[in-house]
C-alpha cells in the first residue's frame, strides 16, 4: 500500500495500517524531537505525544500538504509548548546590530569535527541549547531536515523573509558558538 | 548592494541568509566574485558550512524499547 492509501485505510479504522504509517515515520520524528530538545527521554515523551495527536487528528488531515510536514508541525508545536510552559531563558538574537557585530563580523575557522565523538557533539548541543527554540526548529527543518523555505514557513506559520532571516540568524549564531568553544 | 560593492559584511550576511538557495541572480555574481579573491570570506563560508554539515549528521538510534513503548501507548500491534 503507498501512504495515500495506507492514510485512507487508517482513517477507516485500519489498525494495521495506522501502526505502518506510525513505523514509517517513528525513527524521523524521534530524531527531530531529539535535535529540538537534546534529551532522549524527552525526545521519546515527544514522539509519544505526536503521533498520539496523529491519531487523534487524522480524521483532520486533508492531505493538501504531506504527512510528513504535518507530523513536523505538531512536534513542533509540543516543543515551543513545553519551553513556554517550562519558561527557558535564552540570549536574545533578535537585535541586527547584535548579529553583525557579535556573530557575523568573525573569520574564525571551523576545523572538521567527526560528529561521532563525543566531546564533539557536547559542542554541538550547548551550542544549539543557547538558541532560542523557534530559532533552533527554523534551522533544523530547514538546514537538517532539509525541507525547502516554503515548507519551513508553513510549519512554523512565518513568511519566507522571516524564515530566511531567522535561519541566517541561527546559522550565524551557531557557527560562532562552535567557532568560541573551539578557539577556548 | 551593487556586483561591485560587495564586502566581506555583505558576504557573510549573504552566505549566512542564502546558503541552500539558487545563486543566480545579480547580487548574487557579485558575491560570488568577492568570494573567489577573499580567503577570510572562503573561510567563514566552509565554517558555515561545516557548521550545517555537524548537525546534519549527528543522528541518534531509536531503541527498540522506545519503539515498543510507543507501540503500547498507542495501544497497536505488529
Amino acid at each position: 500500500m503507498d501512504e495515500k492509501e495506507l492514510i485512507k485505510s487508517a482513517k477507516a479504522g485500519d489498525k494495521k495500517a495506522l501502526t505502518e504509517l506510525v513505523k514509517k515515520y517513528e525513527k524521523t520524528i524521534y530524531n527531530f524531537a531529539f535535535k529540538i530538545c537534546r534529551n532522549p527521554e524527552r525526545a521519546e515523551n515527544i514522539m509519544q505525544e505526536t503521533f498520539y495527536s496523529m491519531i487523534k487528528s487524522l480524521h483532520q488531515f486533508d492531505e493538501k500538504s504531506k504527512l510528513s510536514t504535518w507530523l513536523y508541525r505538531i512536534v513542533a508545536n509540543h516543543c515551543l509548548m513545553e519551553f513556554r510552559k517550562k519558561n527557558y531563558q535564552f540570549v536574545s538574537i533578535d537585535d541586527d546590530d547584535f548579529i553583525e557585530d557579535e556573530y557575523t563580523i568573525d573569520h574564525t575557522s571551523i576545523p572538521y569535527l567527526p560528529v561521532e565523538n563525543n566531546e564533539t557533539r557536547q559542542i554541538l548541543d550547548r551550542a544549539i541549547q543557547k538558541l532560542p527554540p523557534d530559532y533552533r526548529i527554523v534551522f533544523l527543518l530547514r538546514d537538517v531536515e532539509g525541507l525547502s523555505t516554503e515548507e519551513t514557513g508553513k510549519i512554523t506559520e512565518l513568511s519566507v523573509p522571516a524564515v530566511k532571516s531567522r535561519l541566517h540568524r541561527a546559522r550565524a549564531f551557531l557557527r560562532k558558538q562552535i567557532a568560541s568553544e573551539l578557539g577556548s | 548592494m551593487k556586483k561591485k560593492d560587495a564586502t566581506c559584511k555583505d558576504v557573510m550576511h549573504h552566505i549566512c541568509e542564502n546558503l541552500g538557495e539558487e545563486m543566480n541572480s545579480e547580487k548574487c555574481r557579485g558575491i560570488k566574485e568577492h568570494l573567489e579573491k577573499c580567503t577570510d570570506c572562503q573561510e567563514y563560508f566552509k565554517s558555515v558550512e561545516m557548521t550545517i554539515e555537524c548537525y546534519r549528521k549527528y543522528n541518534i538510534e531509536l531503541p527498540k524499547e522506545a519503539h515498543n513503548r510507543l507501540m503500547n501507548f498507542l495501544g497497536l500491534e505488529e
